[in-house]
């Protein structure tokens, strides 16, 4: 099934997402940002209605306020499907995928300690990839999050204040810092966020 | 006198000190020939001295949970029986230094202490790896022991003495008997290995797997004694191989014992070939191998030594 | 026994070349349950990647694997060329195939080492390691170092290949072709070696699907997966690449796979060599990337490397996602170890040709002292008169140029 044929199929099953379905090339299908429900839908008709059989991958995105996953999924003619769901930094609640996709399981407990996202259903098992005695409370790949601030040998982290985070970051880094929160608020504008 | 030279015979020549020199040599031997075929460089020839030094003055730690009496004894009694084993076979001239009807018998189960020692090693170390690596030594023991204990029988059978020098002379006066032992001689060359522990069979002490089996726990001077009696064993194994089934000798000592020496030279350069030249099998496959491959064709040939026997009797 | 006995493979453990941690319960010999606890290499190196800019991550990505390199520094460029929407010249892409199946070929070769000597065999570890230092020094040659080699650029690459070294390169493929010919014939009549890997670390054509293995463990079960032929980039658009696949879909299988594709690489390298159009080699990038979002595939040797690169219109990538081929062969292990013997359980591991910095990926790049760059000529100094300290005098031992 290639791309063109995998758009029209989601636009038939999914209207409401259909228009935000983008091909940039012939081998890549994105779907807009859905909330929890929607995603679970569209990735399990994916998987058993389009024949995705192959969970590539999972990125997580920092989206200012909010969490972004993106799924990717493949198939036999090499067609990759990202499908991605967002949710809120103050309750990153989503349901595991592993069942439907096993080898999205690694992938998901990254998102656990990385991103610190909330994954109702995902088997026991050791945590991955950051040490044992790792903060609590502490996800490394949110953006507000500065290895500048973390102390290595006593494992903790400790940011000047709570308000003096942000004007020492800008204060190093304005210009940068300045434009990638105005890119943020972009894309997630852009990206069609629900809420 | 006579016991000056005997104690002479057993501490020096052909005793404990020519045992321990031809030990190291076979070692290193072994090692730069298996270097050569892997296209290495090897070790220099000191090489296995220096390890054993290195190892003598390193420190000695014992677990905590192992029982010391035995820990500290077990080297020892291991080596003690291979130097004993060595003396019951011909190295100058024809005759060993201590021989009698039967001592066939008394090195085989000489030769099992070692490996008895190894498992309670690795049992009283108290360490997976080492329990691993024990049983497995043991399972091993009792797929090799059946087929090779048949194969270094069958010489004996022909010859009608169970004394090795006695087996020796025999030989040297019908050489053409020789010839039938060749399938049993083939046998026991592949099968020495597993007694040895060397690749192919060297599952008990796999590095990779393992992490050297049984003597995980082992150091310093316990270590040291433990290597010297598995490089002796080494030595009396095919020293023995070299007794029952080369017996070409001329009768005059020095010469025999510089054929014995080319006779060992030989076999360890085979044994390193096979070491280079395989994987190594699993305990399984080891099983299988030993007891539906190996131990038939050992039965068969001792089958037909018993006619050959018959034959010669009537 | 029979409650199992629990033997732990890892962190630190021979048959393991990168701290990884396996819990293995024995029933017997035989491999009861398999616990694998990852991520004791993880560096940061994503979060390391969002503050630098594009071409200093270059540099990271490029560290992602020690064995791969090239393929991960590949599929980075691919990501930021395409979004800054450059074309690179013709000559530059036949150059990044070439280090590309060279890089295979010193992969795969090292691979089969390290699994003759999992499985005891340490021969054919020593033979297929002096024939990896030919390809390694050709390497060296190209890009100027071992393993990463640098070759690549946004826009091209870095270093051009001469007659000389065209040349070079062809001589060594002739002698290596000789070599991997024997290692064919080999795995195809050495008995305890056919004994040792066939019939182990099984991964059906199912499980392979359901697990989302890549690589030679997903061709040994018949999956082409290739990218190149999946989805040809750079110079496969030009060059049909012939898979291989098997349908042994155990260890044996994979050990076949990847012996074909040394051969294959080899021919490739030729084509590409002969083939290899004149012209300029990389074209200027910009500093600062257009807002936009790119995944990437590229096959490294160990498979499929997918990179998701999201880009915000600065001079620094807002997102760097690295899925390494070993990390999505990970999942299949638990499968491939459990009902195996322990004996089998380094070769079944080592079958995926695991790579635990590309699993993990992530170097914090921080330095408390403050950086100095160091050039070779006075890093050798340095190390001579350090020696001379300790009284030995290395000063007579000829540096190795390239070009020699």
């Amino acid at each position: 099934m290639k791309a063109e044929e995998t758009i029209l199929r989601l636009k038939e099953a999914f209207p409401d997402i259909g228009d935000d379905l983008k091909s940039p090339s012939p081998l890549r299908v994105f779907t807009p940002f859905l909330e929890p429900k929607r995603f679970e839908e569209v990735l399990i008709y994916a998987k058993d209605k389009l024949n995705y059989y192959r969970g590539l991958h999972i990125v997580g995105t920092d989206e200012g306020e909010n969490l972004g996953f993106t799924y990717l999924v493949s198939n036999a003619d090499g067609v990759i499907l990202a499908i991605r769901e967002i949710v809120p930094k103050s309750n990153p609640h989503i349901r595991s995928m592993s069942d439907i996709y096993p080898a999205m399981l690694m992938h998901e407990r990254e998102l656990v300690d990385l991103f610190g996202a909330e994954i109702e259903g995902l088997p026991e098992g050791p945590s991955y990839p950051l040490p044992d005695g790792w903060p609590k409370g502490q996800y490394p790949m949110r953006k507000e999050w500065n290895p500048k601030y973390f102390n290595k040998m006593t494992m903790t982290y400790e940011p000047p204040e709570e308000k003096a985070t942000d004007t020492a970051t800008a204060a190093n880094d304005n210009k940068d810092n300045a434009a990638k929160t105005a890119a943020d608020e972009k894309s997630t504008a852009g990206g069609g966020a629900s809420k | 006198m006579e016991t000056v030279l005997s104690i002479i015979k057993i501490l020096f020549f052909p005793g404990l000190l020519f045992l321990l020199v031809a030990a190291m040599l076979a070692e290193y031997i072994d090692r730069k020939a298996c270097a050569h075929m892997q296209n290495r460089i090897g070790p220099p020839w000191y090489q296995p001295l220096a390890d054993v030094l290195k190892l003598l003055g390193k420190k000695t730690i014992i677990p905590k949970n192992a029982g010391k009496a035995l820990f500290r004894a077990l080297p020892s009694v291991s080596f003690a029986a291979v130097a004993t084993a060595f003396l019951s076979i011909p190295v100058w001239g024809s005759h060993a230094v201590v021989e009698f009807e039967g001592d066939i018998v008394v090195i085989l189960y000489l030769l099992t202490i070692p490996t008895v020692c190894l498992f309670l090693a690795g049992w009283d170390s108290h360490d997976v790896y080492a329990s691993m690596g024990s049983f497995r030594t043991l399972t091993q023991m009792f797929a090799y022991e059946v087929p090779l204990f048949m194969v270094l029988l069958t010489p004996a059978l022909i010859a009608g003495t169970w004394s090795v020098s006695g087996i020796l002379l025999y030989y040297s006066e019908n050489p053409l008997y020789t010839l039938i032992n060749i399938p049993a001689f083939i046998i026991a060359l592949i099968i020495s290995q597993g007694k040895l522990e060397r690749p192919p069979f060297d599952a008990p002490e796999a590095e990779t797997e393992i992490v050297g089996g049984a003597l995980v726990e082992y150091s310093g001077r316990y270590l040291a004694i433990f290597r010297m009696a598995a490089d002796s064993e080494l030595i009396v194994v095919v020293s023995l191989l070299a007794a029952l089934f080369l017996p070409f000798i001329t009768g005059i000592a020095w010469i025999d014992f510089i054929l014995y020496i080319v006779k060992i030279l030989a076999l360890i350069l085979i044994l390193a070939v096979l070491k280079a030249s395989m994987a190594r099998i699993r305990m399984d496959q080891m099983l299988h191998f030993c007891w539906w491959v190996l131990t038939p064709i050992a039965a068969v040939e001792i089958i037909v030594i018993l006619i050959v026997n018959g034959g010669i009797a009537l | 026994m029979s409650e199992g006995l629990t033997i732990p493979i890892g962190p630190q453990h021979p048959s393991l070349k990168e701290p990884v941690s396996f819990l293995i319960t024995l029933d017997g010999e035989v491999v009861k349950k398999a616990v694998i606890e990852l991520g004791y290499n993880h560096r940061g190196l994503e979060k390391a990647c969002e503050s630098r800019t594009y071409i200093q991550d270059l540099y990271i990505i490029e560290r992602v694997c020690g064995i791969c390199s090239h393929a991960h520094s590949y599929a980075y460029c691919r990501c930021v060329e395409e979004l800054a929407g450059l074309q690179t010249p013709r000559r530059a892409e036949y150059i990044r195939g070439i280090v590309g199946e060279l890089e295979r070929l010193h992969s795969h070769l090292l691979w089969l080492g390290v699994a003759g000597h999992e499985i005891g065999f340490d021969t054919l570890f020593m033979y297929t390691w002096r024939d990896r230092e030919r390809v390694l020094d050709l390497l060296a040659e190209i890009g100027g170092n071992r393993v990463n080699y640098g070759i690549n650029t946004i826009g091209g690459v870095r270093r051009d290949l001469d007659e000389n070294i065209c040349q070079h390169i062809l001589d060594v493929m002739d002698g290596l072709e000789e070599q991997i010919k024997y290692y064919a014939e080999l795995a195809n009549t050495e008995a305890t070696l056919i004994a040792r890997l066939a019939g182990i670390g099984i991964l059906t054509r199912d499980d392979v699907i359901k697990y989302g293995a890549v690589g030679p463990v997903a061709r040994a079960a018949g999956i082409m997966d290739d990218v190149r032929i999946v989805e040809p980039y750079g110079v496969f658009t030009e060059i049909k690449v012939n898979g291989v696949t098997d349908d042994h879909a155990d260890v044996y299988g994979r050990t076949v796979v990847r012996i074909k594709e040394m051969l294959e690489s080899i021919r490739l390298i030729r084509l590409m060599v002969k083939e290899m159009p004149d012209g300029p080699i990389s074209v200027r990038a910009p500093r600062r990337i257009p807002t936009g979002e790119i995944i990437i595939r590229v096959e490294a040797p160990r498979g499929e490397d997918v990179h998701y690169l999201r880009s915000n219109g600065t001079d620094k990538p807002d997102r760097v996602r690295v899925r390494a081929p070993s990390e999505a062969n990970w999942h299949g292990m638990k499968h491939m170890l459990e009902g195996f013997h322990f004996a089998d359980v380094p070769i079944i591991i080592a079958a995926i040709d695991p790579c635990y910095s590309c699993t993990d990926r992530a170097i914090m790049l921080r330095s408390d002292k403050g950086d100095t760059v160091t050039d070779w000529e006075s890093l050798r100094r340095t190390g001579i008169e350090r020696y001379k300290k300790m009284g030995i005098d290395p000063s007579k031992i000829r540096m190795r140029t390239s070009g020699v």
